[in-house]
């Protein structure tokens, strides 16, 4: 273990550190450091330099112009992530609280209200049983008899169906009654004291909050590489998670070609939580895999061969959320964990844990973060104790008594205001003492033999801290590789550096980008709208781990760089060496790899040329819904020629803005371009259509047709399949289809707008009108020969119901009129507006938003409606009696003596009922 | 002024950028932002300023220099409005990324670096010096010393702004950088004397020249090693030089105040330039020990440790081959050594030495008990004496002799190996494995007293 004979020069000085302003923008470039003289022997005429960060490095050339999908889209949940918006106040009261405090303003009362609404039964089940007998809801007035035991509440429901007209008016003032009764009731109402669970819920939102800023539990990686013992062998097996809640652990043999590809179906085991970490090392010739979730670790022992099955060692585990887990790369079956109690032990799967640390407080100043991170040192005995604020060493034999400050937060390695430790690494596989540390800011190398002075520094410029980072050593007198990674921006960012033994560490080229998962996105075929919003959002979503392979095949090289996203989506790319000769493009390949090898490269057999659009068509016959839109798509792109659909400008608009536009000539391979569509494919059949609002499955009132005439028309005619089989033929061909003449005289339909009378059916019709160009007036002409038609029947049936009315008593005539008014809604739904004619997109429903579809109330007062909603059958009468009062006026409220109204409680209540039903139009039963 | 120079030093580039790029064709440039109108474009000044900003770095990240190049000269304009406040001003940055593009531009030249560098220079005030610091260091790495050296001393005379901490340092490295390149200077001068002496050449003229680069050297370099740092090549080069003038109490106090300061940082080198010194001196053994024994406290793994052992073995002092024994095992703890032959012959000798002698079984005892639980596994494995077999079979030989001598003759590695050494007919491997059968006893008295020391 040489130690370089001159390191560069570098001021030294302790303290915390410098106020200095901040992340600087571009602060990475343009410096040399320091310059040492390069070769021995000055006595030479000419004396050669060399610099810290040097310019000139190893070109490594992404092989492709994105990442590709390695493995099938993983069967995960399709939970849209958290958002700042889904916990923070938005509205007027945001602004008024920021101006009071600073920090965030978590929204925790909508969170409460949502809990009101969504749970009744739990939040005031056993006062709303108690007092169901006291309160009366109905229209009449309370029996003399039982008017000592019995309160009216109509007229206070209706004040709180009144607050969500209201919603969002500033102005709004409250009723007395209301607040009448949130102050008489908020002590004793709810089954948990309403501050306690506030609190609470207050409480859980600032720690999603804290997530959402900067989520340390994916620390690490979970991801792995463990090559074949055979060096020269193209094999290898990688480790990750999956599974819907990223609880299965996988270990997936996999053959490294152009691209790689899976062999066999992977090792599977299911684990008792989320995986968080998975880190792995080669001992002895086998391979020792660690995992980590949140209250467990486990080891795995993975002999060198190939084919050999990974056995789980030991579990332990932990009271606290465990933030660390390494596997020793010195003796087998040894690791180091870390819990967020600030308890460090070296877990021996022997001898079992032995704990060598435990303190809350951190090492060198005081950061309130509990996380706590430990990795072993080129010594087998001591290990390298990390926090937020430095590492220190400490060795496992007298833990209290031999430590070594390894690194400071502070001005000893001339540190930022603020920084702090996010990833600490054992560098063994580069030199036996180097270790990596990276900060929000800059990464370092820091060599146990010089403590406190870094010996390599370099301000990493990336948008997130880097939370990954894979070392790929370099032969001797090459560079080290090392690939930081972020999580949430997803960033991968390649460094080389260079020395630690005779020569002094120093950076070797220009940091370089690797392609994201995100940037994906615009090689995959063009997708609905919908659809391309799930996609980008699946391909967005954080990244999870890191890892990657250096593959040697003769004088070519090539970095193969592995992604997990937190979805549990795995993606690789390629980098090669640019001394070697260039990578043949596998353009006209056909997928080699075996058959049944990996369910991406099931049935290669099948026309590459495939339309993947024709594929889900084909296969989503059971959905109508989507085979329509799909239909409706390539109208709507064929339509506009002048740009791209809306959709997708916008899509790009809300894409990071550092993407800047591309000079890349967009080529994908014949084998990348597959890849694409089958992961697509995957995606849409593995995970299905996600479960939230932005596809409704039932046809609602928007729509411009309605299930039967899709029922009728979506299936393929005689004439469809003949116009497909051409297509496909012609494709395959590669030719073009000149005249539809060949076929029948039928198939002129297709081409020739068919005269608009024989049109018997509205949807040809309307494909005509969007073949030839002129919809939108089709739409206009449907739409006011509709109305006319319905507003006709409209005024019959009304007429018919008149005459009946008189028969009938009240409250009939009130339910029918109920009718009247949402037909009259229906109508305004169903057809536009007069006045403005929608474009054609704008049919749709937008996403995420729901039609609103009116709840007619006869449906609501229905017995069977009623018993559906879980509505006792005594309360059917009193629900059906307080819906009948609608047209009376409020009772009186009760007089109550001023003192009693409290304008301290009113705000809380009053927001809670209020932003309750922002998005649920559900009624608050509120237990009785 | 400086803005539309700026904008042309760009432009020029960008031009001479997209003839070099008529190879390969690439799309126009599309503009990151369409301004819609003059007003919104006010507004948005400074999101569409970070917004190219990203574009350039993004651009850089993916080695696209050319296309990095010609956002830069649209960033140009952010000098405009530089009226921020922030550490890094757009000056800074346009300092920083230029360099970075123009060094690696196919079809930038020394000539266009420093001009770009000059007017640099004159709008980044604040970090003049720095910029020329960063100049001749960029001089340096491509062979242009005497350039350099004009840059530092422009650089040195400069006096204008306010003196802050990290001017003083700035400034301070400036001097030792170019007290450094009139040691190289002084040198070679020293090397023309030296080498014409023979010829019984007396050049007057050559030595007062060599006499004055000395003086500027020293100067400058006795300035910088006073502040605690890790200065390695200044104190070198100025230990070379009081010691060429034989002032050598001079150099033994910078060397040791660069050593035992504990100012400074922990810096081996330190030591080690020390340990030369005193070598070179030829002082005594004894001190020459103490100074390796400072070196071995703080970092046991250096390399020095094997001549320490060797020095130490040599010793009659039982204290210092005690020392030894502890030198040479530390070594071995550490991963880098673990396939070292020397390293293993130097324990395996005295290992073997203890044996024979029969003296001091103890000291083995006492070593190993701290390792016990780990060294069969980190160094004595099966899978071990396989891989060393395959690759080193010296190294096997020693490991194997140390292995049996400790742990028998049932230990794996002693097994594997001996076995494979009589299947090759190695003479060594059997008298090694009669060595090792002769001296149970003192492996069995290891286990035995380890065990007993286990059990209170």
């Amino acid at each position: 273990m040489e130690f370089p004979a001159t390191l560069f020069p570098s001021s030294f000085s302790t303290g915390p550190p410098r106020d200095e302003g901040g992340p600087a923008p571009a602060a990475g470039w343009g410096e040399y450091g320091q310059v040492l003289e390069a070769g021995r022997g000055h006595h030479q005429a000419e004396t050669r330099f060399v610099p810290r960060h040097g310019r000139t490095g190893e070109s490594w050339e992404p092989a492709d112009v994105a990442a590709v999908p390695f493995l099938p889209p993983n069967a995960t949940c399709w939970l849209p992530l958290l958002a700042p918006q889904d916990i923070l106040y938005r509205s007027f009261l945001h602004r008024k609280l920021q101006a009071s405090i600073s920090g965030p303003a978590v929204d925790f009362t909508k969170q409460l209200s949502h809990f009101f609404v969504d749970h009744p039964e739990d939040a005031f089940g056993s006062l709303g049983c108690l007092l169901h007998k006291n309160f009366h809801l109905g229209d009449s007035g309370v029996k003399r008899e039982a008017r000592d035991n019995t309160i009216r509440m109509t007229a206070l429901m209706e004040e709180i169906n009144r607050l969500d007209a209201r919603r969002g008016c500033p102005q709004k003032y409250l009723a007395s009654r209301l607040r009448w009764f949130s102050h008489l009731s908020r002590d004793w109402l709810f089954e948990v004291p309403i501050g306690l669970l506030a609190d609470c819920v207050h409480e859980e939102l600032l720690l999603q909050w804290a997530g959402l800023l900067f989520d340390d539990g994916p620390t690490g990686g979970a991801l792995a590489w463990l090559p074949a013992e055979d060096t020269g062998a193209r094999t290898g097996r990688l480790v990750y998670p999956g599974g819907q809640a990223m609880n299965h652990l996988y270990f997936q043999d996999v053959v490294l070609k152009e691209l790689p590809s899976a062999r066999g179906s992977p090792a599977e085991f299911e684990l008792n939580g989320r995986i968080r970490q998975v880190a792995a090392a080669r001992t002895n010739g086998e391979d020792f895999v660690g995992v980590r979730s949140d209250y467990h670790c486990g080891i795995w022992r993975v002999p060198g061969r190939t084919g050999a099955a990974p056995t789980p060692l030991q579990v332990i585990r932990t009271s606290m959320p465990a933030s660390c887990l390494t596997v020793s790369p010195h003796i087998p079956g040894e690791l180091a964990v870390c819990t967020q109690s600030g308890s460090t032990y070296l877990w021996n799967i022997e001898k079992g844990l032995q704990r060598l640390r435990h303190d809350s407080q951190t090492m060198f100043f005081r950061d309130h973060s509990p996380w706590r991170w430990c990795d072993f040192t080129a010594h087998p005995r001591v290990l390298s104790c990390a926090d937020r604020t430095g590492l220190q060493c400490l060795d496992a034999r007298a833990p209290e008594r031999c430590q070594l400050d390894l690194f400071k937060v502070g001005e000893e390695a001339s540190c930022q205001q603020g920084e702090r430790v996010v990833l600490p690494m054992y560098l063994g596989r580069a030199h036996p003492s180097q270790h990596l540390v990276t900060t929000q800011f800059s990464m370092y190398v820091v060599d146990e033999r010089l403590p406190l002075v870094p010996v390599l520094k370099w301000l990493h410029m990336m948008k997130a801290p880097p939370l990954f980072a894979h070392l790929t050593p370099g032969d001797p007198g090459r560079s080290h590789k090392l690939l930081l990674g972020a999580s949430r921006t997803q960033e991968m960012m390649l460094l080389q550096y260079q020395g630690g033994g005779q020569l002094a560490c120093r950076l070797v080229g220009p940091p370089q980008k690797l392609h994201t998962i995100t940037g994906c996105l615009e090689h995959f075929p063009t997708q609905l709208p919908h659809r391309h919003c799930l996609l980008q959002q699946r391909l967005g979503i954080p990244a999870a781990g890191l890892a990657a392979v250096l593959q040697k095949h003769g004088p070519r090289e090539s970095l193969l760089v592995f992604q997990l996203s937190e979805a549990g989506d795995i993606f690789c790319q390629r980098l090669t060496h640019e001394v070697a000769q260039p990578l043949a493009r596998t353009s006209g390949d056909k997928p080699t790899a075996a058959p049944g090898s990996s369910p991406l490269f099931e049935d290669p057999a099948s026309s590459p040329q495939h339309l993947g659009s024709e594929e889900e068509k084909e296969e989503e016959e059971e959905d109508e819904q989507t085979s329509y839109l799909s239909n409706l798509e390539v109208m709507i792109n064929e339509e506009e020629d002048g740009g791209r659909p809306a959709f997708l400008e916008e899509a790009e608009l809300t894409q990071e803005p550092c993407a800047s536009p591309q000079p890349s000539p967009v080529v994908l391979s014949e084998a990348v371009a597959l890849r694409y569509r089958r992961w697509l494919k995957a995606l849409s059949k593995r995970c299905g259509e996600p479960p939230w609002p932005s596809c409704p499955t039932t046809c609602g009132q928007k729509r411009l047709f309605t299930r039967e005439e899709l029922q009728t028309q979506a299936g393929p005619s005689i004439l469809h399949q003949q116009a497909r089989q051409r297509m496909h033929q012609a494709m395959r061909e590669g030719g073009r289809i000149q005249c539809w003449d060949l076929l029948d005289s039928q198939s002129s339909a297709i081409l020739k707008p068919p005269e608009p009378v024989e049109g018997p059916d509205s949807l040809s019709a309307r494909l005509t009108a969007a073949w030839s160009g002129d919809w939108s007036q089709w739409w206009e002409e449907r739409t006011s020969f509709y109305r006319t038609q319905r507003q006709r029947a409209l005024r019959e049936r009304r007429r018919r119901q008149k005459r009946a009315r008189g028969r009938r008593s009240l409250s009939a005539s009130f339910t029918s009129s109920l009718t009247y008014q949402s037909e009259l809604s229906e109508l305004s739904d169903t057809g536009l507006p007069p006045l403005s004619p929608t474009p054609p997109q704008e049919g749709f429903p937008p996403r995420g938003s729901p039609p609103p579809s009116p709840v007619p109330d006869e449906a609501l007062l229905s017995s069977q409606s009623l018993r559906i909603r879980g509505i006792p059958k005594e309360r059917r009468k009193t629900l059906r009696d307080y819906l009948g009062v609608w047209t009376e006026s409020p009772l009186e409220p009760p007089e109550l003596p001023s003192s009693q109204v409290s304008q301290l409680c009113i705000p809380s209540s009053q927001s809670q009922l209020s932003s309750a039903s922002q998005t649920r139009r559900k009624r608050p039963r509120m237990g009785f | 002024m400086a803005e539309l120079e700026e904008g042309k030093e760009g432009a020029a580039v960008t031009k001479s950028t997209m003839e070099a790029a008529g190879s390969i064709p690439l799309p126009p440039l599309r503009l990151p932002c369409q301004p819609v109108s003059s007003h919104e474009h006010k507004l948005n000044f400074g999101k569409s300023k970070e917004m190219c900003l990203n574009f350039i770095q993004d651009a850089m990240l993916q080695k696209q220099w050319n296309r990095a190049a010609e956002f830069l000269t649209f960033y140009a304009e952010a000098l405009e409005k530089d009226f921020s406040r922030d550490y890094m001003g757009p000056s800074e940055i346009i300092w920083r990324i230029g360099t970075e593009i123009l060094c690696h531009h196919s079809h930038s030249g020394m000539k266009e670096f420093n001009s770009f560098i000059e007017q640099m220079k004159t709008f980044g005030v604040k970090r003049y010096l720095k910029v020329c610091l960063e100049h001749s260091f960029h001089l340096l790495c491509n062979g242009l010393v005497d350039e350099a050296y004009q840059n530092l001393s422009l650089a040195e005379s400069w006096r204008f702004g306010e003196h802050t901490a990290i001017r003083d340092k700035e400034i301070k490295l400036i001097q030792a950088y170019k007290g450094l390149l009139d040691y190289y200077s002084w040198s070679k001068q020293k090397n023309i004397l030296l080498e014409h002496d023979e010829d019984e050449f007396e050049d007057l003229s050559v030595e007062q020249e060599m006499h004055s680069y000395f003086r500027k050297a020293a100067v400058n370099l006795k300035e910088i090693i006073k502040i605690p740092g890790v200065w390695d090549i200044f104190v070198k080069c100025y230990v070379d030089l009081l010691e060429f003038y034989g002032d050598d109490e001079e150099a033994r106090q910078v060397l040791s105040e660069y050593a035992y300061n504990s100012k400074f940082p922990a810096n081996p080198n330190a030591h080690v330039y020390f340990y030369q010194f005193l070598k070179r001196h030829g002082e005594s053994k004894k001190s020459l020990i103490s100074a390796l024994k400072i070196l071995h406290d703080l970092v046991p793994s250096h390399e020095l440790m094997i001549d320490f052992n060797t020095m130490l073995q040599k010793s009659k002092k039982r204290k210092n081959r005690r020392l030894g024994l502890q030198v040479i095992f530390a070594v071995l703890d550490y991963a880098g050594w673990k396939e070292n032959v020397k390293a293993w012959s130097c324990l395996a000798r005295q290992v073997k030495q203890i044996v024979i002698s029969d003296k001091h079984p103890d000291w083995i005892e006492q070593e190993w008990d701290s390792r016990k639980d780990w060294w069969p596994a980190f160094h004595f494995s099966h899978y071990l004496a396989k891989k060393n077999w395959q690759e080193n079979k010296s190294l096997s030989y020693e490991k194997a002799l140390v292995a049996g001598i400790i742990l028998g003759k049932d230990c794996k590695y002693f097994r594997y190996v001996s076995h494979q050494g009589c299947k090759a007919q190695a003479k060594k491997f059997r008298i090694l494995k009669k060595f090792v059968n002769k001296h149970i006893p003192v492996h069995l008295r290891i286990s035995g007293l380890s065990d007993s020391s286990v059990q209170p």
